[in-house]
């Protein structure tokens, strides 16, 4: 752990920029066709009990990383190697995420660019930044936040405005309930809403701990109702069928706000709402790895470890699929069911119930 | 212990007794000794004048007047010194302690004191005191005589006003310090004075409204002023280099101004001023970014024009950082996003031209550089040729040429503009050596590589801190209540605290009521209003 100390705001901005970055792009929860917005709604109340989760563990053990209490609940052996394993998935998504970034750039603007030129370009800032530890990071973020919400406003004062919604798009209304409950809770449960688990690696450096649940809530349901928001609107505008086919709708709906002669093709909105969420993903990520391992391995000097976790992520990103098709099928069949369901979801739980066990014993 | 170390150290061992020898510590009791060592210490320098005169009667006594020519003031020695011991060339000394009568009823200054070792003799003798030594007393009397040719208060040129005081500092401490007590009229502004630099020994001095600024960062000044230990202090520049926080870096963390107005105003928000002998610039310290933006004027303007103006100078800096690496950006990958008008004439502009948007940036942006820098320095009568050989020679020349695109002028231009529109010198500039990493930047990545370096750009100023405060307070971290005088400019009767960053304690400034009171007859009035209510006329 660093010394350092953030206020409660400083963590609300975190999380609402951690979960806005790319899923704000995304298509989520399209399986639920018009009711995707509901799914996420769904999704995001459903993810509070999860937050509860995660809190009523940090509640056990004020003060300290996960890392280190797991530890404490499992005892040694078990609880390094959970801890490690978390790392792991840490690097894991964070790695994923930097691939999205890349993908995504490289498929819509930058189609000579090599792809690995784009992570490198990423990882370089985001190295840096972890490198300047948590205060900066939280502070870099009360300044992104403002520049994040003006764009958002204005795209959709700009869709709205410009008359491009067709809310017949929307319905009927929980057409098929069986599959919006299945889609939350196979997907979007888990990514964005889960995702927040990493939160759990920086709740030890708030100054009023008991603001961390405030925090918290209201962070999940403002970028709730954004996503939500945002699926209705592109849904509106493009319909199921062409929001499921693009693999970013919010382009599409960008792409399609013409003011007069002289607003169009509004792209760069789009990369200023990539980059700037995408990074933050990236950061946070790192960042929880990078405290993780410092802990875990007793390392003095924490941030130096951004340099080598920062070239394993980069390397990791390369890697980690052959092709944009894969990394996509990985992130809708594999991920959500093998890997996000157990650490974010049982492994918490499972660990919260022992907690309450032991200290029902004291 | 080699041959060679162990003659070292017997070398130093001599020399240092040399020294003790030659240096006697404390002054002597004979005249004639100290006007030696005086001599002998100043080389015989013509300047450093020795005036002996016979004090008064029964017996006579020996007196010496030292001062040096130019640091003086002439007609004070020469009134109240030299004319009142000669007209008091009668007093009967037998039995008093003609030193006591000296300096009691003789010397006619308005500060006087004693000194009794050779070091605060000498300081104040090359400070422009007048040293004056009696044979038998191994005691100097020192009267504050400074003065000589000082540059007269003239307005400020870097800092020009509009509305407000023309009054700039000078290059004399006592004028500048004099100049901010004119505004401030408290006995809690405090000035501690030091002695800085191993051979010019410069009078420093920290000012600070006592209550108001935070005590633990005066004490962190005092501290970091305490161990500069440079051999010369010429300008306020040396020591705002050894006491700031970021050294490296571009971004000055350290305010300087050459008006009083300002200092002023700064001290009340409870900052502090280091005053440097020999420079019109005041440091001002903790600074925070947004300052750079700001200026003394914007509280004397109606607020919504200051605002308007404070968020202009933003946006001018932000041209001047990313002006070209944008046009770079948009003509090598986004072409897309130009409309479709718009990307007719830069193509037809840009066919003819032989180089990739980044190069014919950079060419136009260094040859901008060379002739900022060589009007910068040109004596005023050669400028006319400069400009003329900028504006035809390179801007037309080269466009005709097919060198550059008309467009590339248009974008350098404007960014010229833009960095000189920023009214911090020391801000703008760190512009100029941004805008090439942005321009890199952008050409490896388009906007895209803008983006990133922002953020980058970010988090580098987020980490900064002078004095412990962040730099981008009161934004990040984020103080609501000190959100008012940032890029927006509250109206001066709401601005009721001081910034929480930097006066924790104090943070009331004014009446909660100072919201002009305007009679009710200027709105609808209801019927029912008795006269004498709000103000009703």
């Amino acid at each position: 752990m660093e010394k350092a100390r953030i206020s409660a705001s400083q963590l609300f901005v975190l999380i609402v920029l951690f979960q806005l970055s790319n899923s704000f792009l995304l298509s989520l929860g399209i399986n639920g066709k018009q009711d995707a917005w509901l799914i996420i709604l769904i999704a995001m109340a459903i993810s509070m009990v999860l937050f509860f989760v995660y809190y009523a563990l940090y509640q056990y053990h004020p003060g300290i990383l996960p890392t280190e209490y797991i530890e404490e609940l499992i005892g040694k052996l078990l609880g390094r190697t959970l801890a490690f394993l978390y790392i792991l998935y840490f690097i894991t998504i964070a790695s994923r995420v930097l691939r999205d970034i890349g993908e995504t750039l490289v498929t819509f603007a930058y189609p000579e660019t090599p792809l690995f030129v784009m992570n490198a370009l990423m990882i370089f800032v985001v190295v840096y930044t972890v490198y300047k530890g948590i205060e900066n990071i939280a502070r870099t973020g009360e300044l992104l936040v403002v520049i994040m919400f003006l764009l958002i406003l204005s795209i959709f004062l700009l869709v709205v405005l410009t008359g491009l919604i067709d809310t017949s798009n929307l319905q009927p209304v929980l057409e098929n309930p069986s599959t919006v409950m299945k889609t939350v809770f196979t997907e979007t449960l888990y990514v964005p809403f889960g995702e927040i688990i990493i939160f759990t690696m920086i709740f030890s450096y708030l100054t009023q701990p008991k603001k961390v649940i405030k925090a918290g809530v209201l962070a999940i349901s403002v970028t709730g109702v954004i996503l939500a928001i945002t699926m209705a609107l592109n849904i509106s505008v493009l319909g199921v069928m062409l929001t499921s086919r693009s693999y970013f709708p919010m382009l599409t709906t960008i792409q399609s706000i013409e003011v007069g002669e002289f607003l169009e093709r509004l792209d760069v909105f789009f990369i200023l709402v990539l980059v700037i969420g995408g990074f933050f993903k990236v950061t946070v990520y790192t960042y929880g790895a990078v405290i993780g391992t410092a802990s875990l391995f007793k390392f003095k000097e924490p941030s130096k470890l951004a340099y080598p976790l920062g070239i394993v992520i980069l390397i990791l990103s390369m890697i980690i699929a052959s092709s944009y098709a894969e990394h996509i099928q990985e992130g809708l069949k594999v991920f959500p069911l093998y890997v996000h369901i157990p650490f974010q979801v049982i492994i918490p739980v499972s660990l919260l119930l022992i907690a309450f066990v032991k200290n029902r014993k004291k | 212990m080699s041959y060679r170390k162990f003659l070292k150290k017997m070398n130093r061992k001599e020399q240092s007794q040399d020294l003790e020898k030659d240096d006697p510590k404390s002054i002597d009791t004979s005249l004639t000794e100290n006007l030696n060592i005086i001599k002998e210490k100043t080389g015989n320098s013509p300047d450093i004048i020795i005036r002996i005169i016979s004090f008064g009667h029964d017996p006579k006594v020996r007196t010496a007047i030292i001062y040096a020519d130019g640091l003086v003031d002439n007609p004070t020695i020469n009134e109240y010194l030299v004319e009142s011991m000669e007209n008091n060339v009668q007093e009967k000394l037998h039995g008093k302690d003609p030193f006591t009568i000296l300096s009691e009823k003789v010397v006619a200054l308005g500060s006087v004191k004693t000194a009794k070792d050779w070091d605060s003799l000498f300081q104040s003798l090359l400070s422009g005191d007048t040293v004056i030594l009696m044979d038998g007393k191994n005691e100097a009397l020192i009267g504050s005589t400074k003065g000589g040719e000082r540059r007269s208060i003239e307005q400020p040129d870097s800092e020009v006003s509009i509305r407000g005081s023309k009054e700039g500092f000078t290059e004399s401490i006592a004028t500048n310090i004099s100049l901010v007590r004119r505004i401030i009229n408290n006995p809690n502004l405090w000035v501690e004075p030091m002695n800085l630099g191993k051979q010019t020994k410069t009078d420093v001095s920290i000012m600070y409204i006592n209550g108001i600024a935070d005590n633990d960062t005066v004490e962190e000044v005092r501290h970091r002023l305490r161990r500069v230990n440079l051999d010369s202090i010429l300008d306020s520049g040396y020591i705002e280099q050894v006491i700031e926080d970021e050294s490296i870096g571009l971004f000055p963390t350290i305010i300087h101004t050459e008006r009083p107005d300002a200092a002023a105003g700064n001290l009340l928000e409870g900052r502090i001023a280091i005053f440097v002998n020999g420079s019109p610039n005041a440091l001002i310290v903790p600074a925070v970014m947004i300052q750079f933006f700001q200026t003394p004027e914007d509280y004397y303007m109606r607020f919504p024009i200051s605002t308007f103006i404070r968020q202009l100078r933003v946006l001018m800096y932000l041209i001047s950082l990313i002006g070209p690496a944008l046009y770079v950006a948009i003509t090598t990958y986004h072409q897309e996003m130009i409309p479709t008008g718009l990307l007719i004439i830069i193509a037809s502009q840009t066919d003819s031209v032989p180089f990739p948007a980044i190069v014919e940036a950079l060419i136009m942006e260094v040859t901008f550089e060379i002739l900022r820098e060589a009007g910068l320095r040109m004596p005023n009568k050669i400028s006319s040729t400069i400009s003329i050989v900028g504006a035809l020679v390179i801007g037309q020349g080269a466009i005709q040429a097919g060198i550059v695109s008309p467009a590339m002028v248009i974008v350098v231009s404007v960014t010229a503009i833009a960095s000189l529109a920023t009214p911090s010198y020391d801000i703008a500039i760190s512009a100029r050596l941004i805008r090439f990493a942005f321009m890199l930047s952008a050409a490896i990545a388009g906007f895209y590589g803008i983006i990133l370096g922002l953020i980058m750009l970010t988090v580098h100023l987020v980490s900064l801190r002078s004095f412990g405060v962040p730099y981008i307070s009161p934004l990040a971290p984020f103080e609501p209540g000190n959100i008012k005088d940032t890029i927006l400019r509250a109206p001066l009767w709401a601005l009721n605290e001081r910034p929480k960053f930097l006066s924790a304690k104090n943070r009331v400034r004014q009446g909660k009521n100072q919201r002009p009171q305007v009679p009710m007859s200027q709105g609808m009035v209801r019927a029912d209003t008795k006269e004498g209510d709000k103000n009703e006329f």
